[in-house]
């Protein structure tokens, strides 16, 4: 038989590339040998990990092994041969004939030792399994199966280039079934991580509700403190969710709770300021000051446990800095302040000039409006101040002013 | 004198293998489907020893080895079977059963056996 083994081959690993299923492989290559070679079977057997035996894969031909019917444990002679070292025959180990076998066993027939009769147990392993070829296939040092070949149709013997083409398919065949359960173990890996990933992710969502709770009930204690802001913390929180909204941050995921929490909590260190400076309805002296400057300290200082809000602490410590860089506690400048610090800082200076507090009457919505474009630049972030105006534009717009003021805070609009 | 196997399975694949097998160790091979053929084959042919699959259509392996032991209690029946519960293992050491083994199975062991059988027999 003419045949172009080496188109072959790359016929069939191309083949064997794109096959992702390790039993329609070994399918295909039964079926391909017993297409192409008249023998009177073709059969694989396979390493088992999970039954911990070696089983027939498939087989094909006039006298083929029905497939699930024979197993072989790792002590079968053919097993052994292939996977254990043999010291005492000098035979090729990458592939087995029984005419070579045959010729062994003729020219040692005399000496009857104890690598004759393991050469007979092997042969008769092979009668068995009426072979005549055996070829290994390994992966590593790991005998992963054997393709056994029946004898040739026309009677005569195994060729050499036959079965180095039969070597390499073997070897092609082993490398693909590897890819194969590579594949499929990452796949396995894969969904394994993800289903771990989605719990924990739900796990940490359920987790940070329950935070934010606790969070907002918290910061309704300390407004609570001051009569003149009590209630509105909630408004403050409205206000600046919108403007992130309208700066295009994620405000569907967890920067939302990030910076709600931030516009909760920004002032948490009030919880440390002395009743009589932090209601003071004159002017503060530049001691007071000082005190009333280290309640944003005393709120990163109260967050410093919390291993999840690393970033609302950076908000709280942050939300007195200034955009040119003059704020405090640590004079950071421009994009150096986080943007949630930046977004507190309009919101609650807007805040400040509409409320009517103790040093201070309530201011109409517009003046708020000039005042924080006089200061974009030196105090806020312009870019802050303008999607802050928009937002709340907008939202007046569709609700009224009522959306953040409840008709408490007296202004003409 | 001849030695003489009844294999019964309704696979025909595994009958025609274990044929051809046992016909290259100088046995008389003959073949069934199911518990009703087998009993026919075996009053006709009268074999030493019988290979049993317990699953088959008509009648199962079961009730088959209840009346192939009845009719000839020197009959050696080995099952050869899929199914691998104590239940059905239990049912046939009691039904008279000379052995059980399950499918994937060793060629080697399955020889071993049926020679070990025959012994006193042939």
């Amino acid at each position: 038989m003419v045949m172009d083994y080496e188109r072959i081959l790359r016929d069939v690993a191309k083949l064997m590339v794109r096959l992702k299923k390790p039993s329609r492989l070994l399918k295909m290559t039964t079926r391909f040998i017993d297409k192409n070679f008249q023998l009177n079977h073709t059969s694989i057997v396979i390493w088992d990990e999970a039954r911990s035996r070696y089983a027939f894969a498939d087989s094909k031909g006039r006298q083929k092994i029905p497939s699930g019917f024979v197993k072989f444990d790792r002590e079968h002679p053919l097993i052994s041969w292939f996977s254990k070292t043999r010291r005492f025959v000098k035979m090729p180990k990458d592939y087995l004939l029984r005419s070579d076998l045959e010729t062994q066993i003729e020219k040692g027939l005399k000496t009857n030792s104890d690598s004759m009769r393991a050469l007979q147990i092997v042969l008769k392993a092979m009668q068995v399994l009426k072979a005549h070829a055996v070829i290994p296939a390994y992966y590593k040092s790991d005998l992963l199966g054997m393709l056994i070949l029946g004898a040739k149709k026309d009677g005569y013997g195994f060729e050499a280039r036959e079965i180095s083409f039969f070597q390499t398919l073997v070897q092609d065949c082993s490398m693909a079934l590897k890819n194969a359960e590579y594949h499929q173990s990452l796949i396995d890996r894969n969904s394994q991580l993800e289903s771990q990933l989605r719990e924990i992710e739900s796990l940490r969502t359920r987790e940070q509700k329950r935070y934010y709770e606790i969070i907002r009930s918290l910061a309704q204690q300390v407004y609570a403190k001051d009569p003149y802001t009590f209630g509105h913390i909630g408004q403050v929180e409205r206000l600046g969710v919108i403007t992130g909204r309208e700066l295009g941050l994620d405000m569907a995921g967890r920067y939302k709770d990030i910076l709600s929490a931030g516009l909760l909590l920004h002032d948490v260190g009030k919880i440390g300021i002395p009743d009589h400076i932090l209601n003071k309805p004159a002017r503060l002296d530049p001691d007071e000051w000082n005190i009333m400057k280290t309640h944003v300290d005393k709120g990163a200082q109260i967050l410093e446990p919390l291993t999840d809000f690393k970033e609302v602490r950076e908000i709280v410590y942050s939300h007195h800095e200034r955009w040119d860089g003059t704020g405090y506690p640590r004079g950071l400048k421009g994009e150096s302040i986080p943007v949630g610090a930046r977004i507190v800082c309009v919101v609650d200076a807007f805040h400040a000039i509409v409320s009517t507090r103790c040093y201070s009457k309530g201011r109409p919505i517009e003046t708020a409006f000039e005042e924080l474009r006089r200061c974009a630049g030196s105090q806020f972030d312009p870019t802050v101040v303008e999607a802050f105006i928009t937002a709340l534009t907008k939202e007046m717009k569709r609700r009224g002013t009522g959306f953040f003021y409840d008709g408490e805070i007296k202004h003409t609009a | 004198m001849v030695k003489k196997l009844l294999v019964v399975d309704d696979e025909e694949e595994i009958c025609d293998f274990l044929k051809s097998f046992f016909e290259d160790r100088q046995f008389e091979v003959e073949t069934a489907h199911s518990g009703i053929q087998a009993i026919e084959k075996a009053r006709k042919f009268g074999p030493h020893v019988i290979l049993l699959d317990i699953q088959m259509p008509e009648m199962d392996g079961l009730k088959a080895l209840k009346i192939l032991k009845e009719e000839n209690p020197k009959v050696k029946v080995i099952m050869v079977t899929a199914v691998e519960t104590q239940e059905k293992i239990e049912e046939s050491m009691r039904l008279g059963a000379d052995n059980y083994i399950t499918k994937p199975l060793s060629l080697e062991y399955l020889e071993n056996d049926v020679q070990e059988k025959l012994k006193g027999l042939v």
